[in-house]
């Protein structure tokens, strides 16, 4: 790397996406948690942007909160110089539902998506691989039998987890961010952060 | 992850072997910090081989301090010293600032809020319990500094933020936190501060917004 290049690199506000099963809060994590502590702790990103509400935040109501984020993430955000932005909309993350026949299929997709990650060894298992695509296409399939108002609620989700991560990235030129959110959303919210020309989104192993 | 700052170092710096192997044990399991070694005295502190990462070295030692400690402002002057406080008394806050050290803790503290101040320390921050921060620094500043008056327009609204939490004893990361914006983008906006206010440090700018009124 030249003399220019190392230096655009270091004021380059750099952006990378990070999937978790946080969906599944109710069902036991199938890692160990200190795993995704070690690899987030590793990285040592500026800011940490979470799907989690801006009310949420504020209460500090982590409780109800998948244990990637409360077990593990804010943990170490408190003990590091890691700062937490929230980033979701005041909607929860939305779960894609239907009744009827579409509902029982899509809870049998969900059972074939958590029986996928039953194996998971750890983050990076998730985030890359068969799994991950095979995971992406059920959710997609999920979607799609959920019907038009569940994929506009999802499509207003990732616009507004980007947006939001797009203004932590203006507000701090030169930084470091990891947006950490469910699994199923990465596909969509890379191509966003994309399109922000002074803003380099990245795989998260290169952050 | 090439670009990873490298982790803040501590040195444990304790006159009894057992308190020295529990901190050293405790910190060592903490994200985000390594520690470099350990010590008794001065001599083993000096045979360690200098740290290249921001390094902060945490006393655990009896109040007053040895002599030999005042020394360590010179000879590792870029090192923060975090000093164990039984509990927070200003008389002994001042004191030991005067004695060189930039910040203490209690020994009361949780593990987050210590690992937290060991980080500020390594950074060049001064670390001190929020409700004693101003009052000790005015103390031991007392009559140093010149009451200038600065135009706070000069300030912009940020800015204006950040020193208002400045002057209510916040660490960076917690002034960071509070604004959602980085470590390194609060350490931006200080340098700016301190520029526009002609100070030095941050303890000049703290006095200077609590003349002006800021900490409220």
């Amino acid at each position: 790397m030249t003399t220019d290049n190392a230096q655009k690199a270091n004021t380059q506000t750099r952006i990378a996406v990070l999937g978790t099963l946080a969906e599944f809060h109710e069902a036991p994590i199938p890692y160990d948690l200190a795993s995704l502590v070690a690899l987030v702790a590793e990285m040592n990103p500026d800011l940490l942007c979470l799907d989690i509400s801006m009310e949420q935040w504020q209460q500090q109501t982590f409780y109800s909160l998948p244990p990637e984020y409360r077990d593990a993430l804010l943990p170490l955000a408190h003990q590091t110089d890691i700062v937490v932005v929230p980033i979701g909309g005041k909607q929860a993350m939305p779960t894609a539902t239907a009744t009827g026949w579409r509902g029982a299929v899509i809870a049998g997709l969900r059972e074939v998506i958590n029986w996928l990650q039953t194996g998971v060894s750890g983050p990076d298992a998730l985030n890359q691989g068969w799994r991950h695509d095979v995971g992406n296409l059920l959710y997609g399939l999920t979607r799609r039998l959920a019907g038009k108002g569940s994929r506009h609620t999802y499509h207003a989700h990732i616009e507004q987890v980007s947006q939001a991560a797009l203004q932590a990235a203006a507000n701090n030129p030169g930084s470091r961010i990891l947006v950490v959110t469910n699994i199923q959303y990465c596909h969509h919210i890379r191509p966003l952060l994309r399109q922000q020309p002074d803003v380099v989104e990245t795989d998260y192993t290169n952050l | 992850m090439s670009s990873a700052p490298s982790p803040p170092q501590v040195i444990v710096l304790a006159a009894a072997s057992l308190p020295r192997l529990a901190w050293e044990a405790l910190l060592t399991a903490q994200p985000g910090l390594s520690v470099w070694g350990t010590a008794a005295n001065a001599d083993d502190l000096t045979a360690l081989p200098p740290t290249r990462a921001a390094t902060t070295i945490l006393f655990d030692f009896p109040y007053p301090l040895p002599p030999w400690t005042a020394a360590l402002s010179e000879t590792l002057p870029d090192y923060g010293r975090l000093y164990l406080v039984d509990d927070y008394d200003l008389a002994q806050i001042v004191s030991l600032l005067q004695a060189g050290m930039t910040g203490v803790i209690s020994r009361n503290a949780t593990v987050p809020e210590l690992t937290r101040g060991l980080l500020a320390a390594a950074r060049g921050e001064v670390v001190l319990p929020p409700s004693l921060a101003a009052q000790a620094l005015l103390a031991l500043a007392k009559g140093n500094i010149a009451s200038q008056q600065h135009p706070i327009e000069s300030l912009t609204d940020r800015e204006q933020d950040v020193l208002t939490l400045l002057a209510q004893g916040m660490s960076n990361k917690d002034i960071a936190q509070s604004l959602f914006l980085s470590v390194r983008t609060i350490e931006a906006h200080l340098r700016n501060i301190y520029g526009k206010l002609d100070v030095n440090n941050r303890t000049e700018a703290v006095l200077w917004a609590v003349h002006h009124g800021f900490e409220a």
